[in-house]
């Protein structure tokens, strides 16, 4: 096997978590907001049904080859040319989004905090952080997002300083367009939790099997539940104008003020959010290079990192001429493309396997039937 | 010495290891001949002390020791005396000289010139009987040795005072006092081709996991070198990322931290010469606990414990902290500090980072200077360090006098790190965090943070995850992490590799008046 480091249930649920999580509790809300208005609430719970079957259908498929990543099993599904293509497809797809997060993180960075910094440089120094984690293998990485969990969540906690500014009232009226509104909102989300496929390249190397399922479905409560939590929060603070802010999260967290010392909050907030970020793209650069390494057929995916870092740095320029045209990217293409070969895709994987391994028990019957 | 290193150690390896001694040589029947070879190996060692008498005024004898390891007065009293004097038959072998001449417990019989020279080496005299193919180690060794003292570098206020000493007997009886079982083990092995220097791998056998012993005794082995003079060259030489700045073989001179960690399932090698005994495997945090956490209230040293993780984060980052602030992130300094140190930093004429280093270079340059410096002189240094970096510079406009404080406290903070090498490893760390806080603010030092994280992560010591029981997460262990729980709950062994004998006591001993007490 390629990778030996093996992690346990929990890392892996942590990591799916993170990976979802990190960059989608600064831009979702916003987005979500634009659509649901005052509903946006609702709009997480539709978006879990999109990561539950997707979590559904790695693991069905992991059942049936075990200890094989996607990029391995497709060619046992659909034939070596085929599977090869689609696999491809898979590399291709994490490599690009990899250099999109990253080109997502970096502008962030540069519009709130950093304005002078040349966003290559933010961009560089992260992907070397990254290459660091990757090298070291799915063990440290899984390590890291165990430590970084408890950390990433502790901006929670900053929520009650904020009672004072919020009005319950913006929840109402509910529903007032009727679902329509909050299934739209949902789109987005829901092209972020069919992020957790990232699965079916983590569960071969997971150590406890039988627990797999559970922490992946508990990634996707997770994560659903941190997103309304945050839905709410913002909707009680800022109320209708949501879906003016591209970051409503980071402009709630500037209203913080207690007692003139716990005051502008959202240094503290981004420093906190860029572990989650590592813990991303990191996971994505890691899936990427491991693919990569499986599809070429090597022995060590160690020679691969330089390269595909390399190329994620590339990618991150590609990916988006300015921020305006990466936001439309997230708004009207990831909620399609993202599922379509997160989801849609490992969908018909699945059924064509399911019905070959039906033939092949057939046909053992049959020739078990002749021989008697 | 041309060519490759590896080759030229193979071919010349014999000259690094004393092949003075032609090994396995027997002694010979004839006592003279004996004593040329021994006195042609021992030439111009006037240390060496050669004394022939004759056994009940008959058979040629020589008695050979090193002048200052042999205890001379012991061996007048209770071997010479009884020899020269005494009355016997010519009929005799050495064996009944042993049962019936000579009043010593200690006592080995030696057949080859290696053993011997060994035997002189380690103190013990060697007495050569003519028209005898054996000789006999006498075991009367003495030199000066330190006296048990408290150590210097791990105090304690509640705690035995006893330290480890230079003489590995010593320290090897301090070990035994404390664990009596049997199945305490004390491997003996020697490293240095000149040195030979005397190790001992110790550990109790039924807690230990055998594949660390062999590990370890492996590890050993691989060693060839020409001498040991400290436990740092056995460290150095074992550990598992040579170059990484964390130690990730701790160091103690405290019998009772030994102690506790075999019983724990851990090893201890303890090198003659040196009271620092080392502990593998290790964790960071084994690094941050002192002995007296487990001796004083569980509260206690639970919020000690606290203090003490706070700290060792603060003088990891909080000079690079204030950096960013300064340089980078104003606004995230409450108005009325931020005016007041900007006012204190008006007539500064270098940058925050600038400052920082400046300072930090001078604070460790002290520091250093403390530590080398006969005492007399230190006192000196002291008050020049407080007051030149202290009132002074911060007079003359130098530096600003919150970066003092600054310094002050990182200064503080490094040395609650109850393990003095670990602290110098993390203070070793803040500077390239500086930089990274002076290019890119809060952002470098995030980044600074994760990839100290990832290093410590994918850390090992002797195969055990360097970051347990917190990455990877075992709840179990963390009684003993997070707090440090009463004895009473104590019940399990941190689980190192495999699994050997995990609990520690019978469950359920909470105290109470109802449950070992006067039930009333």
């Amino acid at each position: 096997m390629l990778e030996k480091g093996k992690i346990s249930a929990s890392q892996m649920g942590m990591m799916l978590f993170l990976a979802v999580v990190a960059s989608g509790v600064m831009s979702i809300p916003g987005i979500t907001g634009k659509y649901a208005h005052n509903d946006l609430w609702l709009s997480p719970i539709w978006a879990a049904l999109m990561g539950t079957v997707t979590v559904w259908i790695a693991h069905r498929l992991h059942c049936m080859y075990p200890e094989k990543t996607s990029v391995q099993y497709s060619e046992e599904v659909v034939g070596k040319v085929a599977g090869k293509a689609i696999g491809f497809l898979f590399i291709f797809f994490y490599l690009h989004l990899s250099g999109f997060v990253v080109r997502s993180y970096a502008e962030f960075i540069v519009q709130n905090f950093l304005h002078k910094t040349p966003i290559s440089v933010v961009i560089i120094t992260m992907i070397f952080v990254c290459t660091w984690a990757v090298r070291a293998g799915i063990e440290v990485i899984g390590r890291t997002a165990q430590l970084f969990f408890p950390v990433f969540l502790i901006p929670v906690l900053f929520i009650p300083l904020l009672l004072n500014n919020m009005k319950l009232d913006y929840l109402f009226p509910m529903l007032e367009h009727g679902l329509v509104p909050s299934i739209k909102g949902a789109l987005v989300p829901g092209g972020w939790l069919s992020e957790m496929f990232l699965l079916s390249f983590l569960l071969p190397y997971v150590r406890n099997q039988e627990k797999g399922k559970s922490s992946a479905l508990y990634a996707v409560i997770g994560v659903t539940l941190l997103l309304t939590m945050i839905n709410f929060f913002i909707l009680f603070v800022l109320g209708k104008q949501i879906g003016d802010f591209l970051f409503p999260v980071m402009v709630a967290f500037r209203y913080i003020s207690v007692a003139e010392f716990f005051e502008n909050m959202e240094s503290l907030v981004m420093a906190i959010w860029i572990l989650g970020m590592f813990v991303k793209i990191s996971i994505f650069y890691y899936v990427t290079v491991l693919g990569a390494s499986q599809w070429f057929r090597m022995s060590d995916y160690r020679s691969l990192v330089l390269p595909i870092g390399f190329f994620v740095g590339l990618f991150s320029f590609w990916s988006f001429p300015n921020f305006n045209t990466g936001l439309y990217f997230d708004i009207y293409a990831f909620p399609f493309y993202g599922p379509l070969i997160q989801t849609v895709l490992p969908l018909f994987l699945l059924i064509i396997a399911a019905l070959r391994k039906k033939g092949q028990s057939q046909n053992q019957n049959l020739t078990a039937a002749k021989h008697k | 010495m041309s060519g490759n290193p590896r080759k030229w150690w193979k071919a010349n390896k014999g000259r690094m290891q004393q092949k003075h001694v032609p090994s396995h040589t027997p002694l010979e029947k004839n006592i003279a001949r004996n004593e040329e070879i021994l006195r042609t190996l021992y030439t111009n060692c006037s240390d060496v002390v050669f004394r022939s008498f004759l056994i009940f005024g008959t058979t040629p004898a020589l008695i050979i020791y090193i002048d200052g390891l042999a205890n001379i007065e012991e061996m007048d009293a209770r071997v010479l005396a009884p020899l020269m004097q005494g009355r016997g038959n010519t009929e005799w072998r050495t064996e009944d000289f042993l049962q019936k001449v000579i009043p010593i417990s200690k006592w080995q019989e030696i057949c080859s010139l290696e053993e011997c020279v060994e035997s002189i080496a380690s103190g013990y005299p060697v007495l050569l009987i003519d028209q005898q193919e054996k000789a006999i180690s006498i075991g009367l060794a003495k030199w000066e040795k330190r006296n048990v003292e408290e150590p210097v570098a791990e105090g304690v206020v509640r705690g035995p005072r006893e330290g480890f000493t230079e003489s590995i007997t010593v320290n090897t009886s301090l070990l035994r006092r404390l664990i009596k079982t049997p199945a305490l083990k004390m491997e003996r092995r020697e490293i240095g081709g000149y040195t030979k220097t005397c190790i001992i791998v110790t550990y109790i056998e039924g807690l230990v996991e055998p594949s660390l012993v062999t590990e370890v005794n492996s590890r050993l082995s691989r060693i060839e070198i020409d001498g040991i003079l400290e436990s740092g060259y056995i460290e150095e030489l074992i550990e598992d990322q040579p170059s990484s700045p964390f130690p990730q073989i701790l160091s103690t001179e405290r019998p009772d931290v030994v102690c506790g960690n075999l019983l724990e399932g851990r090893i201890a090698i303890l090198v003659d010469g040196t009271p620092f005994v080392l502990i593998a495997p290790t964790t960071l945090f084994s690094l941050l606990q002192s002995s007296e956490d487990y001796y004083q209230r569980s509260l206690a040293s639970t919020a000690i414990r606290w203090l003490r993780y706070f700290f060792t984060a603060m003088s990891f980052v909080l000079p690079s902290l204030y950096v960013a602030l300064i340089t980078y992130h104003h606004e995230m300094v409450p108005t009325s500090l931020l005016i007041s140190m900007a006012s204190s930093r008006e007539a500064v004429p270098f940058p925050a980072l600038v400052e920082a280093m400046i300072m930090e270079v001078t604070f460790e340059a002290l520091r250093e200077a403390g530590v080398r410096l006969p005492k007399q002189v230190g006192a000196a240094v002291n008050i020049v360090g407080a007051l030149v970096i202290g009132q002074a510079a911060v007079q003359a406009g130098l530096v600003s006098a919150p970066m003092v404080i600054v310094v002050a406290i990182t200064g503080i903070a490094s040395f609650m790190i109850p393990h003095y090498i670990a602290g110098i490893s993390i203070r070793l760390l803040r500077f390239p965090m500086m930089l990274l806080a002076g290019t890119l603010g809060l952002l470098g030092i995030m980044l600074g943070v994760i990839m100290a994280v990832v290093h410590l992560c994918s850390l090992r010591s002797l195969g055990v995850p360097y970051l347990s029981p917190v990455g990877p997460l075992r709840v179990q262990e963390l009684k003993d992490t997070l707090v440090r729980a009463p004895w009473w709950m104590m019940d399990t062994r941190p689980k190192l590799l495999g699994e050997a004998n995990p609990h520690r006591q019978a469950p359920g001993m909470k105290p109470g008046p109802s449950n070992g007490g006067d039930a009333t």
